[in-house]
C-alpha cells in the first residue's frame, strides 16, 4: 500500500497523525514514521525559513518507482509507505518530508525508511531556497538528478 | 517552432515569470535548448556565469514527465521542464 501527496503549505500542513493512521494495521509488527524539519542554521548561516519548490508530477512519479524499487532491491514486498512531502514556504520546526513505513519486522522497517528518504534526495525533484537572518535569500546547489537516460 | 521551458528551483531566478518561450527551429534537440537558455543568459543577464553553470548540470523534462536525453527531439509546442541539481527532503 502506498500513498503519496505533495502538499502545498498555503492550504494545510504535514499531519503525522494521518501518516500513523494510513500505516497502521495488524499486518505489521513494526513501524518507523520519520519527519524532515526546517532547522535554524545551514552552512554557518542562520536561517529563518525555506521555500520549497517541486515538479509534482516528476515527484510523485519517483515516490512510485522508489517504492517499486523496493520490491526487488530490498526485497521488502509486504508494506505499508506514506510520503508526503511539502511545497511552498515553511518557518523553523515545520515538517517538510513525512515518510511512514509499516512492515512485519523492525530490521525491514528500518532499512525501507532509510533506504526511501535516501533515493528521494537522489531521484525526487524538489529544491529548496534557504532564508537567512541578514534577509538574503539562496537555493541551494544540490546534486544533478539520477535518472535512466532514454 | 515554439515551445515553453517551465522554470524549477534555482532557474526560476531567470525570468519573474514561471517559464521561457523560445522560438525554435523544427527538429530541434534539448541540447539545443541548453544553447539557447545560455544565449539568452548571455544577453539577459551578461554571461551570469552561475546561471550559466545551472544550465549546463540541469536535465530536462518531457511533457509526458520523462527525463529526457540531449538527443531528444521536441514536437512543436511542447512543454519542456528544466530540472536543476536537486535536494529535497
Amino acid at each position: 500500500m502506498l500513498h503519496t501527496k505533495i502538499v502545498n503549505s498555503k492550504d494545510t500542513k504535514l499531519l503525522i497523525n494521518q501518516a500513523e493512521n494510513f500505516i497502521s494495521s495488524s499486518n505489521f509488527g513494526a513501524s518507523i514514521i520519520f519527519t524532515g524539519t526546517v532547522r535554524n542554521q545551514n552552512n554557518n548561516q542562520t536561517v529563518t525559513g525555506i521555500t520549497y519548490d517541486s515538479h509534482d508530477e516528476l515527484v510523485i512519479k519517483s515516490f512510485k518507482e522508489i517504492y517499486n524499487d523496493s520490491d526487488q532491491k530490498l526485497n521488502i514486498q509486504d508494506k505499508s509507505v506514506f510520503i508526503e512531502h511539502a511545497k511552498g514556504y515553511l518557518e523553523l520546526g515545520e515538517i517538510s518530508i513525512i515518510i511512514a513505513v509499516a512492515c512485519k519486522h523492525r530490521d525491514e522497517a528500518y532499512v525501507l525508511s532509510r533506504y526511501i528518504i535516501e533515493e528521494i534526495k537522489k531521484r525526487s525533484p524538489i529544491w529548496k531556497k534557504e532564508h537567512y537572518a541578514n534577509n538574503e535569500s539562496a537555493w541551494l546547489k544540490g546534486n544533478p538528478i539520477l535518472h535512466e537516460k532514454n | 517552432m515554439k515551445i515553453k521551458i517551465e522554470l524549477y528551483g534555482a532557474s526560476r531566478d531567470f525570468s519573474n515569470q514561471s517559464f521561457l518561450d523560445f522560438e525554435v527551429d523544427k527538429n530541434s534537440t534539448i541540447k539545443d535548448i541548453r544553447n539557447k537558455l545560455i544565449d539568452y543568459l548571455d544577453e539577459k543577464f551578461s554571461g551570469n556565469e552561475n546561471y550559466k553553470k545551472i544550465v549546463n548540470s540541469s536535465a530536462f523534462c518531457s511533457a509526458d514527465d520523462n527525463i529526457v536525453s540531449d538527443n531528444y527531439k521536441i514536437t512543436s509546442n511542447e512543454k519542456i521542464a528544466i530540472i536543476p541539481p536537486i535536494g529535497g527532503g
